[in-house]
């Protein structure tokens, strides 16, 4: 089968190298590379490649290279998307560092913006959340075994 | 078409205002719509002639009690349902716990041949089913557009308007104090609490105010929509609620940054029912201000469908409830 696949990849020496690594291993045949640097996002650079994958090492092929970079788009749809939320309560003595890290076992949280009013007060802060689609019940999930064990309260996106 | 009318609080009395003022336009375009019974918890008053309207709101207003009226029967309420009459129209205030005593009020109404029109939330959110079946059974018309969203067209929209569509999911605003809280808070960046007082001082929020800011009012609604339009058998113990005491001026100011707004959803689909504050793009057509309700249809062959109107207020509601009157009226004048 053949895939279309738009990958971000860092900006760095040897990162092309890690995605062209499993490609060559699972034997599928790469018939282009399209590399966009002049379309970069942060540190993280647009790669389209176009590929012929055996259909049974497709999936085996796409975990691979989420582990070395992130896939944007297969053949055109979008794998991942954000997803924004605001949280409610004593975020920063609750262990800020806990829920981020929680959170990014299922996504990537990218940003986050903290307002303090007062240290008696509760704080109030957005998160951007990069996530794979299938699993946004997961991270809805999570949230709410976040807000009874640390009294937070979470405000999702309407999606 | 005779009428008994049962609870004379705000609602009632809107009614009878609305009916008074509309008689000319009904007598015209319809027929004669004639109240001969009214109920409050003082007891009934029937009259096979006709109550004058404008006597009994008076007569409410200055008593408190409906059974201070002259020229007409006392009797209890359930006796009052016995009486002739096409029509009940039951009014008396939402009980989400037990839906009583409305969800006798309905029952006995169905059982002493009269159609039933309803705003009441607690019967329709509680024992929908047994509603439906005992009107089924004793071949009478059952409605209730009021009960959901006021004066915005919404269950008869579903059934009616978009009858032939599958109705995928319903997501809206359904509670106009929370809107006018969340929207004041929005635009006088103003806290919770204050916002809150604000809003009973303009008696938009009653004295005690938890069933619409914790989100039980909404849930109700949804339940309904979910069992009168979707098909579905929920109460409401089967509703994830989260109402909106604890958001704070600094959650929406940070949301607004994002290009978003906070709203309190009910959201139902086929999965789940769900109500809680919900982060809202901007530009959604379910970004609606003030005291406004707004509801979205995600159906097959129309797609969305969005409709937003007036959720509360005696007379708005008073447009629903005679919207369903007139229906009756033309079915059983057929």
């Amino acid at each position: 089968m053949r895939i279309v696949l738009d990958i971000e990849v860092r900006d760095k020496p040897g990162e092309l190298l890690k995605i062209l690594t499993p490609i060559a291993n699972l034997g599928a045949n790469i018939i282009s590379i399209i590399h966009s640097r002049e379309e970069r996002v942060g540190n993280r650079i647009p790669v389209r490649f176009v590929i012929d994958v055996e259909e049974d090492k497709f999936k085996t092929l796409i975990n691979e290279l989420e582990k070395v970079a992130i896939i944007k788009l297969i053949d055109g749809q979008k794998k991942k998307r954000y997803v924004d939320i605001v949280v409610i309560g004593h975020v920063v003595d609750t262990d800020i560092r806990d829920t981020i890290d929680r959170i990014n076992t299922i996504g990537l949280v990218e940003d986050l913006d903290l307002l303090m009013p007062h240290p008696d007060l509760e704080s109030s802060a957005t998160m951007k959340i990069l996530i794979d689609n299938y699993k946004i019940e997961e991270l809805f999930y999570l949230l709410d075994e976040l807000e009874k064990e640390k009294g937070l309260f979470f405000i999702k996106t309407l999606l | 078409m005779d009428i008994i009318i049962l609870g004379f609080g705000v609602i009632g009395r809107g009614l009878a205002k609305v009916l008074y003022n509309k008689s000319d336009y009904l007598s015209k375009n319809y027929g004669k719509f004639n109240v001969v019974g009214i109920a409050d918890s003082s007891g009934g008053i029937y009259n096979k002639d006709g109550i004058d309207l404008l006597k009994a709101i008076e007569v409410k207003e200055k008593t408190g009690k409906i059974t201070n009226y002259k020229d007409a029967k006392k009797m209890d309420i359930l006796d009052l349902i016995k009486e002739d009459g096409d029509v009940v129209v039951e009014v008396t205030p939402s009980n989400l716990e037990t839906g009583e005593p409305a969800n006798t009020h309905i029952i006995e109404s169905f059982k002493n041949d009269k159609h039933v029109v309803t705003a009441n939330k607690g019967p329709l959110c509680l024992c929908f089913n047994e509603l439906i079946t005992t009107a089924k059974k004793y071949n009478k018309i059952f409605r209730f557009e009021a009960s959901v969203g006021g004066a915005m067209p919404i269950i008869n929209l579903a059934k009616e308007t978009l009858a032939g569509n599958e109705i995928y999911s319903i997501i809206g605003i359904l509670n106009g104090t929370t809107n006018y809280i969340l929207t004041k808070m929005e635009e006088e960046k103003i806290d919770f609490e204050t916002a809150l007082k604000e809003a009973q001082e303009l008696g938009i929020a009653e004295t005690n105010p938890s069933q619409d800011i914790d989100g039980l009012d909404t849930a109700a609604k949804i339940v309904i929509l979910a069992n009168a339009i979707m098909g579905l058998n929920k109460t409401i113990k089967d509703v994830k609620i989260k109402g909106i005491r604890r958001i704070t001026p600094e959650a929406i100011l940070l949301a607004n940054k994002r290009g978003y707004t906070i709203k309190l959803i009910g959201n139902v689909n086929r999965k789940k029912l769900i109500v809680e504050p919900t982060l809202i793009p901007k530009y959604s057509p379910l970004n609606v201000k003030g005291t406004l309700n707004v509801a979205m249809f995600e159906t097959d062959l129309a797609k969305e469908v969005v409709v937003v109107g007036r959720g509360a207020g005696p007379i708005e509601t008073s447009s629903a409830i005679l919207s369903d009157l007139i229906s009756i009226y033309k079915e059983i004048k057929k």
